[in-house]
């Protein structure tokens, strides 16, 4: 539960939640909607919301990823700032949207308006907000995966290692190729499943390497992929996306346990 | 329609009917070029015989100075005998080398397949990289830079240029020679697993003899 | 030799059991990735470099008739004979005729991915010429009767051992010992002979300077000055996407090349070629041929992949590439393999016989982030996955789910409805926090487990908790 009551005169957060963390781990989505909170927000979570698109548009199927970029530009615009807890539905915001609509007269500017304020959330929480967690403690060895759209589209590196800095007790453990993919590649992991196992199973490989306790990543795509193998593997590392640690909700179950 | 027709109206096509003038582009063209030392490497050293021989040593090229060309064969003759070479060698046919002595050395102006040592003039070292330019002509062939094991360039401290654009520079306007070649090291191959062998086709060492005060 | 053509993910699943090409790719690629990381961080300057770059490439590709004819005048001026190629027929056909017209029987060829994208190594063959490959990847590949695997070391697919057996049986004398060094020496014996006695050289080009005429050769053995300089003819098979305005604009390009491709500074011998031997010069070819080819490339600068053009083959696209890094450069059935392969590939090949390349990648973005001179490949591939489903050519049940779950997606309320009972379904089919197996994702949990849901959706409880929220205290 929130901590903190939303400041009145904070600004107007609309929380994308992305399809997957509403279906495969709400709790992410709570984490969001706590930390923006604690942060100074007004948060609301548009009901015109389903999925950005990116499933459509790495298909080559442009016509139904625009349909769904002006669905949730409508659901988004009247807020401040769009917050996403993943770097590759925000980098799909942020870039595809104004690329799939440059050439609609009447989207495209509302398009180029919505990217301007989209953000990924722990850039949000730092860049925007100055945010820091207070007060949160989990004794625990992490290492960290940098989700590639997230580093690459937005630049997300320096600002969840800030925030995790705060977190007492934690103990940061560098990861060995922690900004080469995963494997995962959203539906690419299904259509090539070898190649994709092939690299998954060296990131595996790396995870194991560093005996953290905790592997922690901004993207849940990424996550279920890495967890999913470590978990066949028989490994014990526990998976979690970055803001449950910061929001103080580790002492859950992690991904693919049972609360 | 000729390849070449079809070609030029291919690129014309796409390009579309506004283009600039022959000398816009030239002025575009130059543009891209100001202002170079903003995407340069700084040389290794701020003098340029320090720099370019911490760049050629690098890459296993070999360095002896000498105070004058006079020195040259006495230089030549310190490498034949740390290497346990005979005094013999392939020389450039230039007049600049010919007039040395080369008393016990014996030189041949030819080529054999598998020369053991080769002797040439440098027309420039590159400070930035550690290369040497050599120039085809009547007095240099080409194969003296690349048959011979061992080969051996002659280089004056006042032909040393800072930046590879200073090559470019150099040759403005030049009459070009067939063929101008950087020379950057022995020759090197990691072809095999990318272990680095030296002598892959052409010379396995590089040596350089500077010569200035 | 070719083997006969598979599909993309046969030959992707033959190169994943293939545990020595794995340590292969491991060794060239790991090293090359390491030493261009260093190399980039001793030049602070490396990201202006870079946009630089691709000013000078873009700036060609905006005016490249200008530049093509300002370069068939001086190349021309210079003494060498331009030849211009629509496609790689044509390619094949002019550069054989010189052949056959030199009554050529040995063809030495200084290592070009330009000269086997034509397919002239099978041209030569079939005119019955005989050709060395001088290059010592390219060497190997020769013996082994196989087309390179990568654009920078052609025969990084074999192991040393593998090499040691294809020099034990391919030269005469054997080398001694099958350490890289002795054997780099047998084959310098062997190539040297071929080197002093071939009637024909064939070099490719890095860099065509639109101001002198010069074609430009870098290499690091130094065969291709050995290739170009003894025959009576040169001939230089070169992409008309290979223009600069002039020499320094070459070395603009040449600081990234190096760097980018094998972590050097610079090559050994850049070599900047202008025409035949002079009168009186000590040696050199007496004609000099230049073919340029478009095969492909005039269209690209028409559609959406015209930023392709700027490629300056250096290869550190796919030494980054995970997907390469995992199957290697034969699996891709081009010649060119990797991110820039995955591209290209389409342009030569046809879409419908590779549409699998565009989509064998997570879009992870390393390679346009690595690459000198700023190719959006992610944006390119994305390109042809567009191209692919406007001309249909995914597959029926791909295109049919897809549409079905646009269809949901266009409409919130039915999605939430459709995630409720997805959700649900797929608590039922796992036990203890993981779903071992899923009909629907075979590829999935073929080789990892799906995490179950936790239960009711996000919406569901956020819901819940707002109503809640409204309840007066």
């Amino acid at each position: 539960m929130p901590a903190t009551l939303p400041d009145p005169a904070g600004p107007r957060v609309g929380l994308f939640v992305t399809c997957l963390v509403d279906a495969m781990r709400p709790g992410i989505g709570f984490a969001a909607l706590q930390l923006l909170e604690e942060a100074g927000c007004r948060v609301e979570v548009p009901q015109g919301q389903t999925c950005c698109g990116q499933p459509a548009l790495n298909s080559g199927d442009d016509r139904d990823a625009a349909d769904l970029a002006r669905q949730t530009i409508a659901a988004f615009e009247h807020c401040d700032h769009v917050v996403l807890p993943s770097g590759s539905c925000a980098g799909t915001m942020v870039h595809a949207y104004p690329e799939l609509l440059a050439h609609d007269p009447a989207w495209a500017p509302r398009a180029r308006a919505l990217a301007a304020k989209t953000h990924e959330i722990t850039s949000f929480l730092v860049d925007v907000m100055g945010y820091r967690p207070q007060g949160r403690r989990l004794d625990a060895t992490a290492t960290y995966h940098d989700s590639c759209a997230g580093l690459r589209e937005l630049g997300i590196a320096a600002q969840p290692r800030a925030l995790l800095a705060e977190v007492e007790g934690l103990q940061m453990r560098p990861l060995e190729g922690n900004d080469v993919c995963c494997g995962f590649g959203g539906t690419f992991c299904v259509k090539y499943p070898r190649i994709s196992d092939a690299i998954t199973t060296e990131k595996a490989q790396a995870i194991e390497r560093t005996a953290a306790d905790i592997l922690l990543a901004g993207d849940l795509g990424c996550l279920m992929n890495m967890a999913g193998k470590l978990h066949r593997r028989g490994a014990a590392t526990r998976c979690f996306h970055t803001i449950e640690v910061l929001a103080g909700r580790a002492d859950g179950p992690a991904i693919g346990e049972e609360g | 329609m000729t390849a070449r027709e079809r070609i030029l109206a291919a690129i014309r096509d796409s390009l579309g009917p506004r283009r600039a003038a022959p000398q816009a582009v030239a002025a575009e063209a130059a543009a891209l070029l100001e202002n170079p030392q903003a995407t340069r490497p700084r040389l290794a050293a701020p003098d340029l015989a320090e720099a370019f021989a911490l760049k050629a040593t690098a890459l296993g090229t070999t360095i002896d100075h000498v105070p004058d060309m006079a020195g040259v064969p006495a230089a030549l003759r310190r490498y034949l005998d740390a290497h346990g070479l005979p005094p013999a060698l392939a020389l450039q046919p230039a007049a600049e080398l010919a007039r040395l002595d080369w008393d016990g050395i014996a030189t041949r102006p030819t080529l054999a397949p598998d020369e053991p040592v080769g002797l040439g003039l440098a027309v420039w070292g590159i400070a930035e990289t550690g290369s040497l330019v050599i120039h085809s002509g009547p007095d240099n062939p080409i194969l003296l830079a690349f048959l011979p094991l061992h080969h051996v360039m002659v280089l004056r401290r006042d032909h040393l240029l800072a930046h590879l654009e200073g090559y470019a520079a150099a040759m403005q306007g030049a009459a070009q020679p067939r063929n101008a070649i950087l020379i950057t090291g022995p020759s090197g191959t990691t072809d095999i697993e990318g272990s680095y062998v030296r002598g892959a086709h052409g010379p396995g060492f590089l040596h350089v003899i500077l010569v200035g005060p | 030799m070719d083997a006969p053509q598979l599909a993309f993910k046969e030959r992707a699943a033959a190169a994943l059991a293939d545990g020595a090409l794995k340590i292969a790719i491991e060794r060239t690629t790991g090293n090359a990735e390491r030493k261009r990381a260093a190399a980039v961080a001793a030049f602070p300057e490396f990201e202006a470099a870079r946009a630089r770059g691709k000013a000078i490439k873009d700036h060609v590709i905006a005016h490249l008739d200008h530049y093509l004819e300002m370069f068939e005048r001086n190349a021309t001026a210079a003494g060498a004979q331009v030849h211009w190629a629509a496609d790689d027929a044509e390619a094949r056909a002019i550069v054989t005729r010189i052949c056959l017209d030199a009554k050529a029987r040995i063809v030495t060829r200084s290592k070009s991915m330009l000269g086997e994208e034509i397919g002239l190594p099978h041209a030569l063959a079939d005119a019955g010429i005989e050709r060395v490959e001088t290059d010592l990847a390219e060497h190997i590949i020769q013996l082994a009767g196989e087309r390179p695997s990568h654009i920078v070391w052609p025969a990084m697919h074999r192991t040393r051992e593998q090499v040691a057996q294809l020099f034990m049986s391919g030269h005469d004398p054997a080398p001694a010992a099958d350490d890289p060094a002795t054997m780099v020496q047998s084959a310098r014996r062997i190539l040297r002979a071929k080197f002093l006695g071939a009637d024909v050289g064939i070099s490719g080009a890095n860099f065509l300077v639109a101001d002198t005429g010069a074609t430009c050769t870098v290499t690091n053995e130094g065969n291709a000055e050995l290739t170009t300089t003894p025959p009576r003819i040169h001939i230089v098979t070169a992409g008309i996407e290979k223009l600069v305005p002039s020499t320094a604009h070459a070395f603009a390009l040449l600081r990234l090349l190096v760097r980018s491709a094998t972590g050097g500074e610079m090559t050994q011998y850049t070599t900047f070629h202008h025409g035949p031997k002079r009168a009186g010069d000590a040696d050199g070819p007496e004609e000099k041929h230049i073919v340029l080819v478009d095969n492909g490339r005039t269209r690209m600068l028409g559609d959406e992949f015209r930023a392709m053009l700027r490629c300056i083959r250096c290869g550190a696209c796919m030494n980054h590439c995970v997907v390469y890094r995992q199957i290697g450069g034969h699996a891709y059935g081009g010649t060119y393999p990797g991110p820039m392969g995955a591209v290209l590939t389409p342009v030569l090949d046809g879409l419908a016989q590779s549409r699998d390349l565009a989509h064998a990648c997570t879009m992870n973005g390393r390679c346009a982030e690595v690459c000198p001179v700023g190719i959006p490949l992610p944006t390119l591939l994305r390109a042809w996955r567009r191209r692919s489903w406007r001309e249909r050519l995914e597959p029926g049940s791909v295109r049919a789910g897809l549409g079905l779950w646009a269809m949901v997606a266009r409409r919130p309320r039915l999605y939430r409805l459709a995630s409720r009972i997805g959700v649900r379904a797929l608590r039922l089919m796992g036990r203890r926090g993981w779903v071992r197996s899923l009909p629907l994702a075979k590829g999935w949990t073929a080789y990892r487990d799906m995490p179950r849901p936790s239960g009711r959706t996000f919406m569901e409880q956020y819901r819940a908790e707002q109503a809640g929220r409204r309840t007066p205290e």
